[in-house]
């Protein structure tokens, strides 16, 4: 503990109240800032997913009108996708990159508490864009135009907000590699880094290559909508078409920018758990270097029924398939460090272990759904939705869970409630699975995607996804109350609370961790 | 033992000197392609390959991946 300065504040004056959360540049602090607002629009998106299963509860039109419905899916994508999982993740980065790298802080520390400021402005234009004239934008929340530049004004909040979100990240990305590289211990190569850090590198640098990517599309749709050009537009000389290659040429990586952190997240708990150091360290980083680099080539399988050559549908197939490789040494390597381990299942655990058994069944579907003539069966259709839930929820929003729940005792200094938490992974386990298993059925049978009223062969099986979806959100109310009850007090944590960690939050500071950590660098050998 | 550790440093030492041959990188790019390496031959990449020459390394894996993959798209549809 000789490496702590100063456990219980600092000698500098430093605004309290509400002042405090607007000018920190204390990396706890914006941490904690980024996973409060992800907590809350998670549950904004959540809202709009109950709206989106109310209606499809039954066939017909009961709750909302065709083009609310439309608002509702669009918004409940862009919202969970940007204001959800990747502002939750730049929070762990915040919280926990400068602990595990024994840095005292982030390297530009005004830039991220500027990074995260924006994040607020661009909620409120998604949210407040329910409110305008035309009501908020309905075409999806790819906004592929011609949808897109076709919508009301609500479209171009949208737009602004994702520009927004996108130089938050961008900013994001730049202080996380720049505090990765540059502020690590002494002794702490490279090569020694915790797996999340790795995997934070790697997200932070995928995110500087595609971020700009984005900008750049939705710079041309609002060019398009405003302005007068034609990039999109076919009477214009235009083609919608690139509008899709340029918007998943970002989108695939994308959805790799969410999942990245959470692998690291579980290859740092499940050797903690198993008490074994993780199986093949140096092939994890180099699995998650080439999935990074592999997921830059596979865009175009977003697209196969958007017209391509059949050389195109086949080189983004085989690209696709070869992601699986590395995906799959990562499983194999945690199913390794799990072997003959002595395995204990607090809730970190269940939750990472629920993670791979449904991440592996998302990335099965996903598998099937990149072979080109079923993906022209099931594009579009329920299908997808079912296979992407399952990287996106029981994948990344489960890591999430699991790290909230490891590092919970190292923020607060406060154990969780254990057999709540218990409850609160079981409970999302069924009703994650009765929500969106059966979509898979829906996808098979045909039930397109997008749609407020449906056939009523599909009834049943709607009608079970809508249980097991109000099931899964009213969870999510437990997940809240035992995160504010472990902040209230509880159980003092101890300062190396689990046995099996090896990180240097966990070896090297008290729990909860002091507002400055690491003035003094630890020595890492 | 003493004489040993010297052993060791020296070739430690001289190995830094030492330049990565063209093949000790494409070796290991191409296993971080399929995301395996054995550790001792990781260590051995860590001492030698520099990061420019893995950068560029892995850039052009990249380059010659994709240019597999088109091969076979054309043996498949020619």
């Amino acid at each position: 503990m000789a490496v702590i300065q100063d456990v219980h504040g600092h000698g500098h004056d430093h605004p309290t109240g509400i002042m405090r959360w607007l000018t920190t540049t204390n990396h706890k602090d914006i941490g904690t800032l980024y996973l409060c607002f992800s907590l809350v629009m998670l549950f904004v998106g959540g809202f709009l997913a109950m709206g989106i299963r109310a209606e499809l509860f039954m066939p017909g039109i009961q709750i909302l009108e065709p083009e609310v419905f439309n608002s509702f899916t669009t918004l409940h994508g862009l919202i969970m996708v940007f204001g959800a999982v990747m502002p939750a993740w730049v929070g762990f980065a915040n919280w926990q990159v400068p602990l595990m790298i024994g840095a005292p802080d982030m390297a530009f520390a005004r830039l991220n508490n500027w990074s995260f400021w924006l994040l607020p402005v661009a909620a409120l234009l998604l949210i407040t864009s329910f409110f305008v004239p035309g009501g908020a934008a309905a075409g999806g929340w790819t906004f592929y135009p011609p949808l897109s530049t076709q919508g009301g004004m609500g479209t171009d909040m949208m737009l602004f907000a994702v520009h927004i979100l996108g130089m938050s990240s961008i900013m994001g990305s730049i202080n996380i590699i720049t505090t990765i590289l540059n502020m690590r211990a002494p002794g702490m190569t490279l090569m020694k880094m915790p797996m999340f850090v790795w995997t934070w590198l790697i997200t932070a640098y995928l995110l500087v290559l595609v971020m700009p990517v984005l900008a750049g599309a939705v710079t041309m749709v609002l060019t398009d909508r405003n302005f007068g050009t034609s990039f999109f537009n076919a009477a214009g000389g235009g083609d919608p078409v690139m509008f899709q290659h340029i918007f998943w040429f970002f989108g695939h990586p994308e959805v790799y920018i969410m999942i990245l952190p959470a692998f690291g997240v579980v290859s740092e708990i499940i050797p903690t758990f198993s008490r074994k150091p993780l199986f093949g360290y140096s092939s994890m980083v180099y699995a998650t270097a080439s999935i990074a680099l592999l997921s830059c080539f596979v865009w175009a399988h977003h697209m196969f029924t958007a017209g391509m050559p059949v050389a195109g549908q086949l080189f983004f197939m085989y690209a696709t398939m070869l992601i699986a490789v590395p995906t799959g040494v990562k499983v194999f390597n945690w199913t390794a460090t799990m072997w003959r381990g002595s395995m204990t299942f607090e809730v970190p655990m269940l939750f990472s272990i629920g993670f791979i058994f449904l991440f592996v069944i998302g990335g099965f579907s996903g598998v099937v759904c990149a072979i080109v003539p079923v993906d022209i069966q099931v594009q579009d259709t329920y299908y997808v939705i079912a296979h992407f839930h399952y990287v996106l929820v029981s994948g990344a929003l489960f890591a999430l869970f699991a790290g909230a729940y490891y590092w919970l005792p190292k923020w607060t200094g406060h154990m969780y409630d254990e057999s709540l938490g218990k409850w609160h992974f079981w409970l999302s386990m069924v009703f994650f699975n009765v929500a969106f298993f059966v979509q898979h059925f829906l996808g098979l049978a045909g039930m397109p995607r997008r749609i407020p009223d449906y056939a009523l062969q599909f009834a049943d099986f709607n009608m079970i996804s809508s249980i097991g979806a109000f099931g899964f959100g009213l969870t999510q109310l437990l997940f809240v109350y035992i995160v504010i009850k472990c902040v209230r007090g509880g159980e003092k944590a101890a300062d190396k609370t689990w046995e099996g960690a090896t990180t240097l939050e966990w070896t090297h500071l008290p729990s909860p961790a002091p507002y400055h950590s690491f003035e003094t660098p630890p020595v890492v050998k | 033992m003493g004489k040993e550790n010297e052993k060791v440093t020296s070739a430690l030492q001289n190995s830094d000197m030492e330049k990565a041959s063209m093949y000790q990188v494409a070796e290991a790019v191409l296993f971080s392609f399929i995301g395996i390496r054995k550790k001792s031959d990781l260590e051995h990449d860590a001492a030698k390959i520099k990061p420019v020459q893995i950068i560029i390394g892995g850039l052009v894996g990249g380059v010659i991946f994709i240019l597999s993959i088109l091969s076979v798209v054309k043996l498949v549809t020619g």
